[in-house]
């Protein structure tokens, strides 16, 4: 079985990679990402020689750029997926040489976005008695309708669901306002 | 003029742009929505976080070769860490001028909008071919005020951003940030309004075809689009 993760694990050990090049703690986070990046990898390419050359450049950002990194925007596991979709998309485009063309730095930001105010709740509760949504619900993504079950349903803080669910109180609410805009989009005939 | 973005990319088109599976002549043009449309953002911002999730609960493999961790792990520890890594700083904001006026580039498209090709004009329409895709063809496409682009049918995928000013068709009203997406058969006819002129961006998988009076005959106008 996998040990228990401690909430903050990997952002703290990212810090210390960061400030001291902490041997360390960066081979705490090798051992955890390296495998599961080469599934990702893995589903992605369908290659292991590719989905290895992946996993290599992704952590290699990552021990070399943890100076980059900011817990105030968001999790570990976020930041070094978004290193290794650029890694990953980077990799493709070398492929075709397709050099002068779109690059991951033109495509994703740095996330320097603005915080958004949180949306206006009754909005939302509203659209959630709708009967015509019932459907809507069972197709949501497993994870986004389970966080939605234990808030709307048993009713249940998102504090609480984060610490039952053992993810973090940011993923919980990400889940909830994406589960939401897929709700919406299915209600509304706006979007693309 | 402040507009409150009406049409968006739906969920799909959001999250393979979020995998980075988007046909990257498409994906400028999400990303580039994005920077125009706050709710977006936000969207943009929870789906990285979800799929960040989705990473670290995925169950790796039982066959991985520890030996080859290994040898990757020290060779990564063997670099020098980039104690002041240089984030990524914001280009300087990138304008585009024709017809005297002078409009602000998002930040995603600015690369290529500086290195437009060169404005082909017709009547009240100008189009600049910017460098990205091979498949698809990708341009600047302003409008003059009060100006028409006759009724088209589309052989192929059509998306127009709009980044300043407005046009209309027969289905809604769009301004800056709106996002229209036309599938082949879609027709429609869009205009601009007698006091404002619009400039977009046009992402074409297909020549448009034209339905009505003589354009229907001009070829050059077909290809002007494309
Ligand atoms: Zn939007
Ligand atoms: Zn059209």
């Amino acid at each position: 079985a996998e040990p228990h993760i401690r909430s903050g694990q990997w952002e703290d050990a990212l810090t210390y990679v960061a400030v001291n090049a902490d041997k360390a703690a960066y081979a705490e986070l090798f051992s955890y990402f390296a495998p599961r990046l080469k599934a990702f990898g893995m589903k992605m390419f369908g290659n292991e020689q590719q989905a290895l050359e992946m996993v290599q450049d992704t952590m290699l950002n990552v021990w070399k750029k943890a100076s980059l990194f900011d817990a105030s925007r968001g999790c570990a596991s976020t930041w070094i997926f978004t290193i290794a979709r650029n890694v990953r998309f980077d990799m493709l485009r070398k492929k075709q040489s397709r050099k002068d063309d779109v690059s991951a730095d033109d495509l994703w930001a740095d996330g320097d976005y603005p915080e958004q105010e949180e949306s206006a709740s009754d909005k939302w509760e509203t659209m959630l008695m709708s009967e015509k949504l019932a459907p809507h619900f069972d197709a949501l993504p497993p994870a986004q309708r389970l966080v939605m079950q234990k808030v709307y349903i048993e009713e249940k803080s998102h504090q609480e669901v984060s610490d039952e669910l053992d993810i973090p109180l940011g993923t919980v609410k990400s889940r909830i306002r994406l589960a939401l805009d897929r709700l919406r989009e299915a209600l509304d005939d706006t979007r693309s | 003029m402040t507009h409150a973005v009406k049409f968006h990319p739906g969920m799909m088109l959001m999250e393979q742009y979020v995998e980075g599976t988007l046909a990257a002549d498409v994906a400028i043009a999400v990303a580039t929505h994005i920077d125009l449309c706050p709710h977006c953002q936000q969207l943009c911002q929870d789906l990285h976080n979800d799929k960040g999730a989705q990473l670290a609960e995925l169950t790796p493999a039982v066959s991985n070769n520890a030996a080859e961790f290994a040898d990757m792990l020290s060779f990564i520890t063997s670099q020098a860490p980039e104690l002041k890594a240089a984030r990524k700083t914001d280009a300087e904001s990138v304008t585009v001028t024709f017809n005297n006026r002078e409009f602000k580039i998002p930040r995603a498209l600015s690369r290529m909008a500086e290195q437009h090709g060169k404005w082909l004009q017709l009547g009240g329409i100008a189009t600049a071919k910017l460098p990205a895709g091979e498949k698809l063809h990708v341009s600047l496409l302003y409008i003059d005020k009060g100006t028409e682009i006759p009724n088209h049918t589309h052989l192929g995928m059509e998306l127009t951003l709009v980044l300043s000013g407005r046009i209309c068709d027969e289905n809604g009203e769009y301004g800056a940030g709106d996002l229209l997406i036309n599938s082949p058969d879609d027709t429609h006819t869009p205009h601009t309004r007698v006091d404002e002129d619009c400039l977009c961006l046009s992402v074409l998988s297909a020549p448009l075809k034209f339905n009505k009076g003589l354009v229907r005959l001009l070829n050059p106008l077909q290809q002007f689009f494309y």
